[in-house]
Parts: structure tokens; sequence; C-alpha cells
């Protein structure tokens, strides 16, 4: 079984692996020790960087499982659905940080430590609720039917991601007609390269822990496919 | 013998609507179902008598949504029950026919709910009320139906083979629904007690009709895989 | 080729039927017949593998296949809260049948149940309803026939028409029928195709087989 010994999957996890260490570190650098601090809110604001790179790949990996489950509905190749299926995952470990330090934020902000105003916000904490109910529907089925409404569920899911988004941000519009940038400060130029740098980081972190995943389960399957051979060959 | 979809979807909606009028179970739940709702949020928030006017809409959707559960669950009741899904499944019917007779049983059942529990809301929530205003609310529900009815016909076939149907069903389809709580609430928020603000009132409309659209092509482009066994 | 699982329910089947036949499939519990005559009859997708029904090739011309297929199996697939006229006329809408009424009440004639077509088929005994699924399954004169165990249900006046619709097929029309009743099978087939643990074990023409060698024969191959 040639699956077994491949190591072509080994040395891309490897590479990227070393890569994205890199490029984690260089970004921790560039936003602790180069960025300047912000006059009004100190090291905390510094956790805004990670906070929207963190967000951003939590929305990649949610159209990744979205795109996977339209090519696993074209074709019934399982590996889409493993594929979908771990990005769910990591989009909702993701989603789990981007409101974690999205409370943190709020707390150096407006000094509480949830605010149902911030649309940014609000959606992470729906889309924790979508997602998981993804893991729940899994759970009730087997075999292809699980595959299959995987599939389909993970699209419409994405597609409530941006509803979601605006319902609170059109909800909030009303109330407060001047929308105010709750990005906090305006970046200056000389931290959207640091920005660009821990973007792609995290982006890496994702790809790492994909593969990672993908390359953990092949061994398991082959580990089952030996035992078995062994159990029927004794 | 030429089947054509118009007549395939006449005559589904129809059997579905003659079930439930013989049967009527579900509607009858629903409608009791939202009645004690709304008393539970009377009596959950507003037992010190304080003016829930500005809450209304939330109230009437948060009852809606709760309730939509409900007859969305209902809705393959009859295929699941009597066994007939391979019938239907095995006739030459366009599976999006199918989805669309779902989407019509679902909408009727909601706008059943609905006639009873708008009034109902501006009675026991809303103080100086106008009937003019319930008209208005009453064209939200029209176009927050559609989106809840296709979202819901969909997940209901997702849950449909579940064991744990009845808890898979609500965890699937409230978080959801939450983009329609918000904005229909708000639009029912932007024209009831008093303060008119049709711009407002539109802009959440537009909103739903824009979910209900793209849910719309959420069913068109996976219903077919739905049955697909 | 069919998968549930690891389990390979159905594996490695090769069936032609042509015009005018009838195949008889046999075989023990859990062989595979129904998932081989669900495949056939669009409810199930094959994992690997071709499926052609009457010019339609699966999945993708479905719609053109069902149109031809009548299916019975174990239930009789009908709306209980409805009744048999109900009922038919629902059918003849989704088949887009012309002069539906006609036909409703043909169908139900032959199946002995105009008497009680204004009666819910919940009243029905279990033959009774299932003789209205039979008359379902043929209200639109389908081209292939697929039954899964039909007689289970059937009472006696049941069982005798659907003798005669298995015996009176003609040229136009071929019948796939699923069942474990070895004798009825080949009495009524004019070919047999036996399936154990999914894979094909026999496939012969009737014409040859005697009935208590045939027998002999079949209890040796599902041991």
């Amino acid at each position: 079984m040639s699956s077994t010994t491949d190591a072509r999957p080994a040395r891309r996890l490897a590479v990227t692996g070393v890569v994205t260490g890199a490029l984690l570190a260089l970004s921790v650098y560039g936003v602790f020790f180069v960025a300047p601090e912000d006059a009004d809110q100190g090291i905390i604001q510094k956790i805004f960087y990670f906070h929207v790179a963190i967000a951003m790949v939590a929305l990649l990996a949610f159209l990744v499982a979205a795109i996977e489950g339209i090519r696993y509905l074209r074709d019934r190749d399982p590996r889409h659905d493993e594929v979908s299926c771990i990005c769910v995952g990591i989009g909702l470990a993701f989603s789990v940080l981007v409101v974690i330090t999205g409370s943190i934020w709020a707390k150096a902000s407006w000094g509480t430590w949830w605010v149902w105003t911030d649309p940014r916000l609000v959606t992470f904490v729906i889309v924790l609720l979508l997602y998981a109910a993804y893991f729940v529907l899994r759970s009730s089925a087997d075999g292809e039917r699980q595959a299959r409404y995987s599939a389909i569920y993970s699209v419409a899911a994405f597609a409530s991601v941006p509803l979601s988004f605006y319902s609170v941000r059109v909800a909030r519009s009303f109330v407060h007609p001047v929308v105010f940038n709750q990005d906090g400060a305006n970046m200056p130029d000389s931290m959207l390269a640091w920005f660009v740098v821990g973007q792609i980081a995290m982006i890496g972190v994702f790809l790492t822990i994909l593969q990672l995943e993908l390359i953990q389960r092949r061994a398991d399957r082959a580990l089952r496919r030996v035992k078995a051979r062994l159990e029927a060959a004794a | 013998m030429t089947p054509s979809w118009p007549r395939q979807l006449r005559a589904l909606l129809l059997k579905d609507l003659r079930l439930e009028l013989r049967t009527r179970d579900t509607v009858v739940a629903m409608l009791l179902f939202s009645v004690v709702a709304m008393m539970i949020f009377q009596f959950a928030v507003g037992s010190r008598g304080d003016d829930l006017t500005d809450v209304a809409g939330g109230i009437l959707w948060a009852t809606l949504a709760l309730t939509a559960v409900l007859g969305v669950g209902r809705s393959w009741v009859p295929e699941r029950e009597q066994r007939v899904l391979d019938g239907i499944l095995v006739a030459p019917i366009p599976r999006l026919v199918l989805l669309a007779s779902k989407v019509g049983a679902i909408y009727a059942y909601l706008l059943v709910v609905e006639v009873i529990a708008v009034p109902l809301t501006a009675l026991f929530f809303i103080r100086n009320g106008q009937a003019a205003d319930l008209l208005l609310v009453g064209v939200v529900c029209l176009v927050a139906n559609l989106g809840i009815a296709v979202l819901g016909s969909l997940l209901a076939c997702l849950a449909l083979f579940a064991r744990a149907r009845e808890l898979l069903l609500p965890v699937l389809f409230l978080p959801s629904m939450l983009p329609v709580v918000i904005a229909a609430a708000g639009a029912v928020h932007s024209v009831a007690g008093g303060t008119n603000d049709l711009a407002e009132y539109r802009g959440y409309l537009l909103f739903l009709g824009v979910y209900a659209v793209i849910f719309g092509l959420v069913a068109y482009a996976t219903y077919d895989h739905v049955f697909d066994d | 080729m069919r998968r549930f699982g690891e389990r390979r329910a159905v594996d490695r089947v090769d069936v032609d039927l042509a015009a005018g036949e009838c195949l008889a499939v046999l075989g023990p519990n859990g062989a595979g017949k129904s998932t081989l005559l669900r495949m056939v009859a669009t409810l199930l997708r094959p994992d690997a593998g071709e499926i052609t029904v009457c010019g339609a090739r699966l999945p993708d011309e479905a719609g053109d296949a069902r149109r031809a297929i009548g299916y019975l199996g174990h239930d009789p697939l009908v709306y209980l809260d409805l009744t048999a006229r109900q009922n038919l006329e629902l059918y003849a809408d989704l088949y887009g049948l012309d002069d539906p009424r006609d036909r409703v009440d043909a169908a139900l004639d032959r199946v002995g149940l105009l008497a009680r077509s204004f009666d819910t088929a919940r009243t029905f005994s279990r033959g009774m309803a299932q003789r209205l699924g039979l008359a379902r399954a043929l209200l639109h004169e389908p081209v292939l026939l697929l039954l899964d165990e039909p007689y289970a249900g059937l009472d006696a006046a049941g069982a005798r028409l659907l003798d005669g619709v298995l015996a009176d097929l003609g040229p136009e029309r071929a019948a796939m029928m699923v069942t474990h009743e070895v004798e009825r099978g080949i009495r009524l087939a004019g070919r047999v195709l036996v399936l154990r643990a999914g894979r094909p074990v026999l496939s012969e023409p009737t014409s040859e087989a005697d009935g208590a060698a045939f027998r002999a024969r079949y209890e040796e191959l599902v041991a």
C-alpha cells in the first residue's frame, strides 16, 4: 500500500510548519516590539492584530469547508468530506479564539467583558452555534449520509455567516446612524506590513493544522487496515 | 404521460393541506404553543407591569421562531410516519418541486399562526397601537415566512432520519434563524407603538427578502442531493 | 456495487433484463436483494458500476427512468389518512396522466377496491392496503415493474391479481421481483438470479429448472 509509505505529505507538512513557525515568530516580534503602542489602550490593543487575523482565517476555513462540501456533492469522493470536516473543526476552534480575544478587546475598549453591539463579535457567537450544530449533525448520521448531510449543511451554514453579520450591522445602523469604525485606531502604514505578516502566519497555522490532521487520519486508517488484515489472517 | 411540475406541485401541496385539515395536529399545536410562549414572556419580563411596547416585536418573533421549529419538524411527518417516502421518491418528481411543496406547507402553517399571534401581540404588549400598523407587521410576516420555510424544509430533511430528531432540528434550525429574528423584530419595532420609521422598516424588509433569496439559492444548489442515497 | 460503511452489500452483479422477461431475485436474508432492487428503482445510488433503465442512465437521467418504473415493496406506500381514490389521484397527478379520473376508476376496479374508494386507507386491512399499493404501482402502466417481497402483505385476491399481471407482462414490459419464496419465484419468472452475501452465485433461465432439483441446488448454494 503506497499510501502508508508516501512521504510527500509529511514533507509538505514539515515545510509548511517551518515557514509558519518563522512567520509567527516574526509577527509576534513585530507586533510586540516594533509597533508603536497605542496611547489609550496600551498593550491590549496589540491583541487586535491577531484578533482580526484569526477571524479572517476562521472565515477562510468555513469557506473552504463549504467549497469542499459542494465538491463532495458533485463527485462523492470521501476525501472532500474529510477536508470539509477538518476545516469546520479548525474554523470552530479559531472562532472560539476570536470570541475570547474579542472579549478581551471589549474589556480594554469599553470596560465590559461583553458587548452586543459589535457586529463582528456577535456574528462569531452565532458562528459558534452554527458550526457546533455541524458536529451534532455529523454524529446523528453515519456513512455516506453523514458525509452528504454535512456537505449540505456546510453550505447552508456558510450562507448564514454574512446574513448574520449584516443583520446585526443593519440593526445597529438604525440605532446609531453614524457608523463608527469599531476597528479601533486606524492602522498606521508602518503597522500594515506587520499585520499582513501576521495574517499570512495565521493562514500558515490553518494549513499546518489541516495537513497534520489529514496525515493523522490517514495513518489511523492504515493502522486499522493492517489490524483488520492481521485479525483476518489469524 | 407528461408530468408537469405545476400539476405535481399543486397535487403535493393539496395533499399536505388536506392531510393537515383532516388531523389538524400540527396547526393546533403550533397555535397553542405560540400563545403559551407569549404568556411565558409576559410573566418572565412583564410581571412588574412595565410597558413592553418596545420589545413587543421581539416577543412576537421569539415566539414565532420557536413555533416555527414545531411546524418545520412536522413538515415531513406524513411521508415518514406513513412510510410513503419511497413512493414519492420513485415518482418522476423533480426534487425541487418536492421542496417547493413543503415550503408551501410550512408557509401556510406559519401564516395561520400569525393570523392569531400578531393581533394577540398587539393586544397583550402594545399600548396605543394602531390598526394600520398591524398591516405593516403582516407584510413582515409574509416576507419572513418565505425564508423560514425554505430554510426549514431543507434542514428538516437533514434531521429526517436521525434518532434524536426532535433535538437535532432545533439545534440546526435556530442558529440559522437568528438573522430573521433580528430583522423581523426590528421591522416590527420600527412600526409598532407610535413610532413609524418607514426607512428602517424598508431596510429590514429588504434584508428579509435577501435572506429568502439566498437560502432559496442554497436549497436550489443542494436539494437534489438530499434524497440521493 | 454498493457499500454500507465497510460492508459491500451488493458486489459484481451483472444483470441484463430484456423486454418481456420476468426475473426473480432469490437469496437468504441480507443477501443484498433489496439493495439491488432499490438501486434499480433509483432509490439508492451505486458506489461503483452503471445502471441503465429503459435507456436512461442513472443517476443523471433518473427522472426519465422514474417515469417507466413501478415499484411495490413491503409497504403499500399510500397515505393512510387519504382515501383510496385520493391516493391514486395524487399519483395520477404526479405521473402526469391524462384522464386521471378514468384511470383511477379502472385501477381501483382492477384490484377490487372500487366499492371502498371513498374510505381512508387507514380503514383497510393489510391485504387491501397492499392491493391499493399494487394499484398505485400499476397506475401509470410502467414498463418495468420492480417488486420487493410483494406477496408478503397481499391477501388471496391480491395474490391472484399479481400472478395474473406477472404472467401477462407482454412483449413490451419486464419485471424484477425480489422474493424468498423459491417455488413461487421459479414458477412466475422466466429467469432466476440468486444472490449470496451481495454476490451473484447463480443466474439461469427457469425453463431448465425443475422444481425440486432446483430447490435442492438452491439450498446448497445459500448454505
